[in-house]
């Protein structure tokens, strides 16, 4: 076996594309099960509420959290706190397609604007003119739609895609926008407006934030590479094989990965090398778990880098409700996008910057609605309770803004000292609470959002309160990539620099959080890990 | 209790989502939990469950939290169904705290809710609604309202009625009044 490849997400799945059809033989291990298009339904309570695609909540296998490593870590009652979906395609079975493209201030702002104390902020090894290549080829191998904005970084083609038609929210967007001089833009989408290669559109079901698509018109693995791999004859996905350990030899190599079956019984496989593509949990979970006399601290770990510097990325919520009714559970999530607060301004007193989109959010679908879709000052039950609760349903929109996250040592994924999964395993054990800039953006971002509400002529508009995010499902930054071995994980080719057969890449490999959406980026930077880890075992380099 | 016409009307409205179904040919799954709700008909059947009175009460509760005016309310919605459901399945491990926190609130209203007029009921609810137990029943509810009726609430599509949600599976441009040619201005 020349490569086994850790889960099959979005950079799992492009990695056994991209090496399986350039003739290596590729075995890529899936802890969930094979679900397929015809699989999915729209079961809010089973997917949403009961957590299907994680397995149950807390399930076989629960995680910890705590704000601070001074706190004891417990189970939380409301789902994972470190919450992706455990199915082949991974968690880009389950997004919302979201597809920005990070721009070129990302790789380099601690360049631009200098050190922020006590923090991880750093720039990327690669710039954004290296990874622009491999953006187009997401756009063209997966299929995005999307039309350029007045703030896109550079792009070498044009979309494939024409954008997704536009919604009432996309409009209402627009018309706040250009009332406050703002600028609101096509939301480019990992979703198929046209037949797309062999592919069905899109039919605006509604049912794409936390659920499969039974269409296969969001562009996931699932739906794009990995059928395309195992049409090589040289892939082999093995769904419901939970990873244990990465076993090394006397040389310090890594020549097996031991997992357990669907029945539970532990297996081995050996390979070439290993890429671990498990996301920006479950891969520094790994690497800790691998821990070995030759390795003390866990593998690939000697920078003490592993699973430190977590970002969920800032957000925050407002709700506007209009006198018509917008009917936002009709179609994809985001049609249009304001990137015009996206810079970081130091004027504002505070790091950082975002994007505001507009979109149902939970309101897409009825119980997340009735539970989170009211405003604060609406009766909680009784007539005026089912009064709101007929209105604002198909009245109401989310203005959603996203933004970066500061790297901290202290917001991190460990091993639980106590709570072991069903193959006694230790638990993730998340400690996270955002940074000051990343709470005052989202308020920033809020007080945006408000205004363009007001000027689009909302009825009401109220916003969430910003509280310390204690959940995310944006894993970034838990390996980081970096030429310097004693500040990160992997280097500018996903090269571990403490194993030279071990490549990490995915959520974790990021150096920074972008403003969102970093889905894109994982699989543009998987097209680009793909490259590099063909040529060097072609060259003998591994 | 629903007008006849309304009972009618709703019918009418369910019968003609059931007829768009045809998209359910290639969503087996789909399909199979629409056949699911179409044989969740226990009305007057025995709780599996809840006692008899337990269910009485909670049922009251969810009543008055959506009430039944003009339009049905949890009550036709049958969510007291989903929470006996739910307490048989994924709920199971919380039917003790479900139980004992009635038995403290049926105290606290100095006879069992059930037996209260609706303005009493409403009366007491007001001294109760910050109470865990109420924000459990509160949860349930609009479980059971807007959940697949395939877990036993949501009864003739009841709260996706209501709230006007419709469970079609495809869609086509506008999908709203914004987004309607010559409305982007209004």
């Amino acid at each position: 076996m020349d490569f086994v490849v850790v889960g099959s997400g979005a950079s799992g799945g492009i990695l056994a594309r991209e090496l399986s059809t350039a003739g290596f033989s590729v075995v890529v291990l899936e802890q969930g099960p094979y679900r397929r298009a015809g699989d999915f339904t729209h079961d809010e309570l089973g997917i949403f509420l009961n957590y299907e695609y994680f397995g149950g909540w807390p399930g076989p296998d629960p995680q910890t959290f705590r704000s601070s490593a001074e706190a004891v870590a417990t189970v939380p009652e409301g789902g994972p706190p470190a919450f992706y979906a455990r199915t082949v395609g991974g968690s880009s079975s389950h997004f919302s397609g979201n597809f920005w493209r990070l721009r070129p201030v990302d790789f380099k702002e601690r360049s631009l604007l200098g050190e922020m104390s006590g923090t991880g902020f750093a720039d990327w090894p690669v710039s954004y003119e290296e990874l622009e290549p491999y953006y187009t080829k997401v756009d063209w191998e997966i299929g995005v739609s999307g039309a350029p904005g007045p703030f896109d970084p550079p792009r070498s083609k044009p979309y494939p895609l024409p954008p997704m038609p536009n919604k009432s929210a996309g409009v209402i967007l627009e018309r706040g926008a250009r009332k406050l001089g703002l600028h609101a833009q096509v939301a480019p989408v990992a979703i198929l407006s046209q037949p797309y290669r062999g592919r069905a559109p899109c039919i605006h079901c509604g049912f794409c934030l936390g659920f499969g698509c039974e269409m296969g018109a969001k562009s996931s693995t699932l739906a794009t590479m990995i059928p395309e791999a195992e049409a090589t004859g040289r892939c082999e996905i093995r769904p419901l094989s939970t990873v244990c350990r990465l076993e090394t030899d006397a040389t310090g190599r890594v020549d097996e990965v031991v997992y357990r079956n669907g029945a539970g019984i532990e297996q081995a496989q050996k390979a070439r090398a290993v890429i671990v593509a498990a996301n920006g949990a479950e891969t520094p979970r790994l690497l800790l778990m691998s821990a070995s006399t030759r390795f003390p601290d866990g593998l690939a770990n000697s920078s003490g880098r592993v699973g430190r510097n977590l970002m969920f990325n800032s957000h925050g919520d407002t709700l506007g409700s209009f006198p018509h009714p917008l009917n936002e559970y009709k179609g994809i999530q985001c049609t249009r996008i304001i990137h015009d607060f996206y810079e970081t301004d130091l004027e504002r007193g505070f790091y950082g910057g975002g994007g505001i989109d507009a979109r149902p959010l939970l309101g897409a679908t009825p119980i997340m609605y009735a539970q989170t879709g009211l405003p604060p000052d609406a009766p909680r039950w009784g007539s005026g309770f089912k009064k709101a609760l007929r209105h604002h349903f198909s009245h109401n929109v989310t203005l959603a803004s996203l933004g970066t996250s500061v790297p901290l040592d202290s917001n991190n994924i460990t091993l639980d000292p106590q709570l072991k999964d069903r193959y006694g395993r230790s638990a993730v054990r998340v400690t996270y609470h955002d940074h000051p800039d990343d709470m005052a953006l989202a308020r920033f971002l809020q007080s945006k959002a408000e205004a363009i509400l007001d000027a689009a002529g909302a009825e009401k508009i109220w916003s969430h309160p910003v509280h310390p995010q204690s959940s995310g499902v944006h894993l970034l930054g838990t390996c980081r990539m970096g030429d310097d071995p004693a500040t990160s994980v992997v280097d500018r080719h996903h090269r571990s620099h403490d194993v030279r057969n071990l490549f990490i890449c995915d959520g974790s490999s990021m150096v920074s959080s972008g403003r969102g959406q970093p889905t894109m980026t994982i699989m543009a930077l998987a097209f680009r890990a793909a490259e590099h880890i063909g040529r060097f075992a072609r060259n003998g380099e591994i | 209790m629903a007008t006849g016409t309304t009972r009618r009307r709703l019918l009418a409205t369910t019968a003609s989502i059931a007829g768009a179904s045809w998209l359910g040919l290639h969503w087996p799954t789909l399909q199979s939990v629409a056949e699911a709700a179409q044989v969740v008909r226990s009305t007057g059947a025995a709780f599996a469950q809840l006692s008899a009175a337990d269910g009485a009460d909670i049922e009251a509760i969810t009543a008055r939290i959506i009430p039944t005016d003009d339009t049905p309310g949890a009550r036709e919605a049958g969510v007291v169904w989903f929470i006996d459901q739910a307490l048989g399945g994924y709920l199971a491990d919380r039917s003790e705290e479900l139980q004992t926190g009635l038995v403290t609130f049926n105290a606290a209203a100095g006879k069992r809710f059930a037996a209260l007029s609706e303005a009493e009921q409403d009366q007491f609810l007001a001294t109760q609604d910050q109470t865990p137990f109420f924000e459990f029943v509160h949860t349930l509810t609009l479980i059971g309202m807007f959940a697949m009726p395939s877990y036993g609430g949501n009864r003739d599509l009841i709260g996706w009625q209501l709230i006007g949600f419709e469970h079609r599976h495809a869609w086509t441009p506008p999908f709203g009044f914004y987004d309607t040619p010559g409305n982007e201005n209004e």
